[in-house]
Formats: structure tokens, C-alpha cells, sequence
């Protein structure tokens, strides 16, 4: 049986080290700008640390992922092809792309460099990746997290393309590549911006002993004492609906696939993801070495999820609970 | 130091000066710097001040950036960053993740958050390989695993 790739992320080089230290068979990257969805300040890399990086991870047989998965802003489409030129010239094994026209670039200009349909591309059914594979030659999509598992494993045998699913990591909307929801109070968004709450809208009020969460200027959440926070995005605000004050759009929680690893196997998943490029290396570390340890005991017979795999997860995650996210939704 | 700082009553802590801590802080960092961050001009830190504060006693150090070296300062800081001693002691040893220590309320981010960002992502991307590299072998040891 065939062990899914452990594509790990890491925002600086740093953490790129810890994730392939600690058992990543790939990990993922951006550049300092907005070409990739978390183009946060002082985050990512520099043409330097990317071929540093990319020389570490491949010393050690692993690889080196490069997302440009954003959309180009129009008349600055120059800027998202050069983005797409330098991975290439930097020696990265893949670019992770949602754009269309990007996709078209990257084939045309390296073919021989790998392309993955980001989630932001937004592939939920075989026909949309096949297309995808005809047009563009894609050799890998990640899924969107909107599946529920027997769905990922119809799309997994219609296609020839090989499937990455989320397999730990903070929770979204999951409107991948069609949220515009941020824009409503920032006017920017994910797609273009690469952000979905940019750090210069973000307050935090210490008010007593409760935390007031604002993205400018609106208050999206208040904590309670001691009561865990949450990233400071709409989605995950608590609003008043019709007098009820609730998550109205998403809890902070974070995905944990650990119980259904056997499952992704048996189907042929070529490859499982880790969410954070934003997180520290100490993050990026622990959750590699538990997802390795996982990973490498679930071909096994008699697979049983190890308590102190899921303290050490339940320690570094989102929110107030890990969930399997839409994998076991009744959904369809 | 810790051990100095245990024989103080806590409470007159926060009457003692700042201005020497802070400007020992920034001497060692102007020491570090060229070792450490190379290729940074620390140009998003000039004219900011950055407040480094212990929730209990309420003691801190603000230093900022004259686009030479790093300043001990006096007056707010444009971002305050507030956890426990043993919490920051964690992020610097790499044992705990900052935005674990923030989900669950341990770490404080007040003022500009892009700025707090930024020094939090700056710090990641160090390589403190370097820095344990040249220290002397129990401090370095201290500081963790490579």
C-alpha cells in the first residue's frame, strides 16, 4: 500500500528545516507578496531562501512546493507570470495554481515544471479536474475540504489525476477560491489580496478581562476570560441574528484526520496537507512529527489513533474542538 | 537574573527603572544583528516602538529602530506584546507556538497588530542555529534543541 505524501507548510525557512527534520516528503512555500494566499508581513520567502531551501529539501530527498494561487490583479498579470518564472528558475519540484490563465502560462512557458490545481481552484468534481488535466496538464489537485469522504473517493477513481486532501489544520468557510467575504469590511480579499484578514484592519481590545476582536473598526468576536480565541476572520465572528448572538457562519475549529487515515489510503489519496504557513516553525515541527508517525502506522494492521498524537494536535489547534470536518457530513 | 528577580519583593518591580534593561536589550541585539539578520534593514521597525511587557509584575521594555540599530525607548509602544515570563521564555526556547499561546489567551496583542506580526514572523524566519552556534555551551544548551 502506497503512503500518502506529507505535504507540510512552512512560512520562512526555518520552518521548510523542521518540516523536512521531522519526516515532511514535501513542503510548501510562498513569495513576500501577494501571488500566494498568505502574503502576510515579514511571512515567506526571498529568491535567496527559497533556493537555500529548496537545495536543504532536496539534499534530503524531499520537495519543495511553490503556491502562487491567487488571482492576478488585472493589468499586474506580469507580475503573478514572474512569480511562476522564478519557482522555476529557483529549482522548486511544483507551483500550486488556481488561475486559469497561470496555469496556461506555466504549461506554455515549463512544462516540465509540475502543476497542482490549488483548493483555491475550486475542483470539487472529476469533470472540473479533468478538464483541468486536459487543458493545462495539472498532475495533482488538492480537494477542497467541502467532500465528504465517499465523495473524495468518487472523484479519486474518476480521475487520472493524483488527489491531496487537507488532513489537519485550522477550519474555513470553505468557499475556497469564491470567498469575498473579508472585502465586505476590508475591500480585500484572500483571492487577491492573498489575506482574508489583513493584520493592518486587525484590533484586539483588552476590555477588563474580555477580549474584543475588531477588523476595521467592526466588532466580529468577544472573548470571554480564560474562553480560547480564534483567528480574526468574518467568517468565524459571533453575530446577532435575530437576537441570538452565535457563530453564525463557521466556529473556529480545526480539521483532524488522524481516525480516517486508514480510509484516505485504501483509496489512493496520493497525498495528505497540513494548514499553517502562517504558524511558527515549532508548530510546523510538532504537527509534521505527529502526522509522520501517523501516517507510517496506519498501513499497518490494527491502526489505533495514539493518545498523545491527539493531545500534542489538540494543543497547537484553533478553537474549541477538532472536528472531521465535511469527510463525514451527511451532505451531498 | 531570575533568581535576582525572585529576591525582589514583586511589587517594587514595577517602580524600577526601564531605561536599564531596555538599553542592555538593545545592546545585545545590536550585537546579534549582523550574525542574525544579514540581509533586514529593519525598515518596518523605524520610528515604531515595540513594547515587550510581563502580564505579572507589570514590567516591560519598549525598543524601536533608528534605521541603525535598535533604540531602547521611552514611551508607549505602537504594539505591546504581554504573556507570562515562563511564556516567552517557551517562544524563545521554541517550545510553544505563538499563535497557541494567543488561541488560548496566554499572549497579548495590543495597538498595531501588523506590527506585532511582523516581529513574530521576523523572529520565526531567524535561523538561531547561528546564535547557538557561538554561545557558550550551557547557555546554548539552554536554549534547546537545534
Amino acid at each position: 500500500m502506497r503512503v500518502p505524501h506529507l505535504v507540510c507548510p512552512a512560512g520562512s525557512l526555518p520552518a521548510l528545516k523542521k518540516a523536512v527534520d521531522h519526516g515532511a516528503d514535501a513542503v510548501y512555500v510562498g513569495f513576500k507578496d501577494p501571488t500566494n494566499a498568505r502574503n502576510f508581513a515579514g511571512l515567506n520567502f526571498t529568491d535567496t531562501q527559497l533556493a537555500e531551501g529548496v537545495a536543504y529539501a532536496h539534499r534530503h530527498g524531499r520537495e519543495v512546493l511553490v503556491a502562487i494561487n491567487t488571482y492576478p490583479l488585472a493589468g499586474k498579470t506580469a507580475h503573478w507570470h514572474r512569480a511562476v518564472d522564478r519557482a522555476a528558475e529557483l529549482g522548486a519540484d511544483a507551483v500550486i495554481m488556481a488561475d486559469p490563465g497561470l496555469l496556461d502560462y506555466a504549461a506554455r512557458t515549463w512544462p516540465a515544471l509540475r502543476r497542482h490545481l490549488s483548493v483555491q481552484g475550486s475542483a470539487t468534481n472529476a469533470d472540473a479536474i479533468n478538464l483541468a488535466y486536459e487543458c493545462f496538464g495539472i498532475s495533482r489537485v488538492v480537494l477542497p475540504r467541502v467532500l465528504t469522504l465517499p465523495q473524495v473517493e468518487y472523484v479519486a477513481a474518476h480521475t487520472p489525476v493524483e488527489i491531496e486532501v487537507f488532513g489537519f489544520g485550522s477550519l474555513c468557510v470553505m468557499a475556497e477560491g469564491r470567498c469575498a467575504l473579508s472585502s465586505w469590511v476590508t475591500g480585500e480579499s484572500p483571492n487577491t489580496h492573498g489575506v482574508c484578514s489583513p493584520a493592518a484592519h486587525v484590533r484586539w481590545d483588552q476590555h477588563g478581562d474580555t477580549l474584543h476582536a475588531r477588523l476595521n473598526g467592526m466588532l466580529i468576536d468577544r472573548f470571554d476570560k480564560d474562553e480560547p480565541a480564534g483567528y480574526p476572520t468574518l467568517c468565524k465572528g459571533r453575530f446577532d441574528v435575530a437576537g441570538d448572538t452565535y457563530y453564525a457562519l463557521e466556529e473556529p475549529t480545526s480539521l483532524n484526520t488522524l481516525s480516517i487515515l486508514p480510509e484516505l489510503i485504501r483509496m489512493g489519496i496520493a497525498a495528505i496537507k497540513v494548514e499553517g504557513r502562517q504558524r511558527s516553525p515549532t508548530y510546523t515541527a510538532q504537527v509534521t512529527r505527529v502526522l509522520r508517525a501517523a501516517l507510517d502506522a496506519a498501513t499497518q494492521e490494527r491502526y489505533s489513533v495514539r493518545p498523545e498524537w491527539q493531545r500534542e494536535l489538540t494543543a497547537i489547534s484553533e478553537g474549541h474542538q477538532q472536528t472531521l470536518g465535511a469527510y463525514h457530513r451527511p451532505w451531498r | 537574573m531570575i533568581r535576582f528577580f525572585s529576591t525582589l519583593p514583586a511589587q517594587a518591580l514595577p517602580h524600577l527603572p526601564e531605561a536599564p534593561p531596555a538599553m542592555v536589550a538593545a545592546f545585545v541585539l545590536n550585537r546579534l544583528a549582523p550574525r542574525l539578520w544579514q540581509e533586514e534593514d529593519f525598515a518596518w521597525l523605524s520610528g515604531r516602538a515595540i513594547r515587550i511587557a510581563l502580564t505579572e509584575p507589570a514590567i516591560g521594555i519598549t525598543l524601536g529602530h533608528n534605521g541603525r540599530g535598535f533604540v531602547a525607548l521611552r514611551r508607549e509602544g505602537d504594539v505591546t506584546l504581554r504573556a507570562g515570563w515562563q511564556d516567552f521564555l517557551a517562544m524563545m526556547r521554541q517550545e510553544s507556538d505563538p499563535d497557541t499561546l494567543f488561541f488560548q489567551r496566554r499572549l497579548q496583542i495590543d495597538g498595531d497588530t501588523e506590527l506585532g506580526l511582523h516581529l513574530k514572523n521576523r523572529l520565526d524566519a531567524t535561523d538561531w542555529d547561528q546564535l547557538r552556534a557561538v554561545l557558550p555551551g550551557p547557555l546554548a544548551q539552554w536554549l534547546g534543541p537545534a
